[in-house]
């Protein structure tokens, strides 16, 4: 039997080398990202498997509805992740910097990056779960149920990949960086989600929007919840019932 | 001055005018750009002397050159700080249809930052008494007292 690397082009082994080394050996992958050798073709790779990996769960969650909704969700849920990921990175490197700790944007980008492609392709590993779901007709409160706790097993498994980084380079101010950088992740990426939802959509459904209109932030439907759990009803809040999903 | 310090100063002004062009595009006021560096740096101008003359009296302050780099340091902690978080603070304001969640998001940013600065200003200046420690956490607390109402009244005046 032929090996799919012996099939592949040398620029595809290479990628297929570096996602193997991350799935096997993460710490060699964390000590070639601090060395700085081939940060270049390990952000390709890692961008490129985020997309990837993305798009088949998007695609997975896009399925419970089926129809466009596929295509749908299989563009966003990369876009959530590789915005928030760009967005979020220069964030480590500052607070960082700022508590003394050595600049270094491309090593810190690409440690991000790698810490989600590995979340990425754990997500992409529960994609079969997701169509099991489907064909075993779950409900749709079930479902969402089941998509964040995969979600939040792949979230821990990524954060523990940059703190296990961020821990053996024993830099100073290491553990308020990564404390600043879940927060500002956590902001960030509950934000973009949800600008860019809806990802899981019931079946029945009739109307789908790529996205839906702009109708406030996440922080903006927190305060109108809080405000409603007080008995003070805006008439707007939580007009759309297909609330965050 | 030295060019080790110009840089400091220079993230020390860049990040808070960022901060500041946040809130300025949110409001189509250009005061905001103005504001925060003029709050930052007026607040550090006014309260440092009495830094040094306190621990000084403690007798455990290091020399006045020592302190003053640990100020420009501190500073230039704050400004790197606030240009790393300038990124989101713009999409979460810029996403958000509430000027509220601006002024929410640039006040933790800067909240943010001005603690880190605080941590890097005590690392530099090191722990010499009890005393000295005494007069530092006193000083953060007034000084993050009196930014914070400055600020606080020109969120406020901004939104209103």
């Amino acid at each position: 039997m032929i090996a799919a690397t012996e099939l592949a082009t040398p620029a595809t082994s290479a990628a297929l080398a570096v996602i193997d080394q991350l799935l096997r050996d993460r710490d060699g992958m964390i000590a070639r990202i601090r060395a700085g050798t081939q940060l270049v073709a390990i952000m390709r790779t890692m961008v490129a498997t985020i997309a990837l990996c993305g798009a088949m769960i998007g695609a997975g969650l896009g399925s419970y509805r089926g129809g466009v909704q596929i295509g749908y969700a299989a563009i966003k849920l990369p876009l959530v992740l590789l915005g928030t990921a760009a967005l979020s990175a220069p964030a480590l490197s500052a607070i960082g910097a700022s508590l003394g700790r050595r600049a270094r944007l491309g090593v810190d980008l690409a440690m991000v990056m790698a810490s989600l492609a590995y979340g990425a392709l754990l997500l992409a590993a529960c994609t079969p779960l997701v169509l099991l779901a489907r064909a075993l007709s779950l409900p749709y409160h079930h479902t969402i149920l089941a998509v964040v706790g995969m979600f939040a097993v792949a979230g821990i498994a990524s954060l523990r990949m940059v703190v296990h980084a961020l821990a053996t380079e024993a830099a100073p101010g290491w553990r308020t960086a990564v404390v600043g950088l879940c927060v500002v992740f956590a902001v960030v990426g509950g934000q973009l989600a949800w600008a860019l939802r809806p990802y899981l959509v019931r079946p029945r459904a009739q109307d789908l929007a790529f996205v839906r209109a702009l109708e406030g932030s996440l922080f903006d439907a927190v305060m109108g919840t809080f405000a409603s759990a007080r008995g003070r009803y805006a008439p707007d809040v939580n007009a759309n019932d297909e609330g965050w999903r | 001055m030295s060019r080790v310090h110009s840089r400091p100063i220079a993230f020390a002004a860049l990040g808070p005018i960022a901060i500041g062009g946040i809130l300025a595009v949110r409001a189509d006021q250009l005061a905001p750009l103005f504001a925060v560096p003029a709050i930052v740096f007026g607040v550090v101008a006014a309260t440092a002397p009495a830094l040094y003359i306190a621990t000084a009296a403690t007798g455990a302050a290091p020399p006045v050159a020592t302190v003053v780099r640990a100020l420009v340091t501190a500073l230039g902690a704050f400004g790197i700080a606030l240009v790393g978080l300038v990124l989101p603070a713009a999409f979460l304001s810029l996403s958000s249809l509430s000027i509220t969640t601006t002024v929410v998001v640039t006040s933790a940013a800067l909240a943010g930052a001005g603690l880190l600065a605080l941590r890097r200003l005590a690392g530099e200046l090191g722990a010499r008494s009890l005393g000295a420690a005494v007069v530092f956490g006193v000083w953060s607390l007034t000084t993050l007292g009196i930014a914070g109402r400055l600020w606080a009244d020109f969120a406020w005046e901004v939104i209103s």
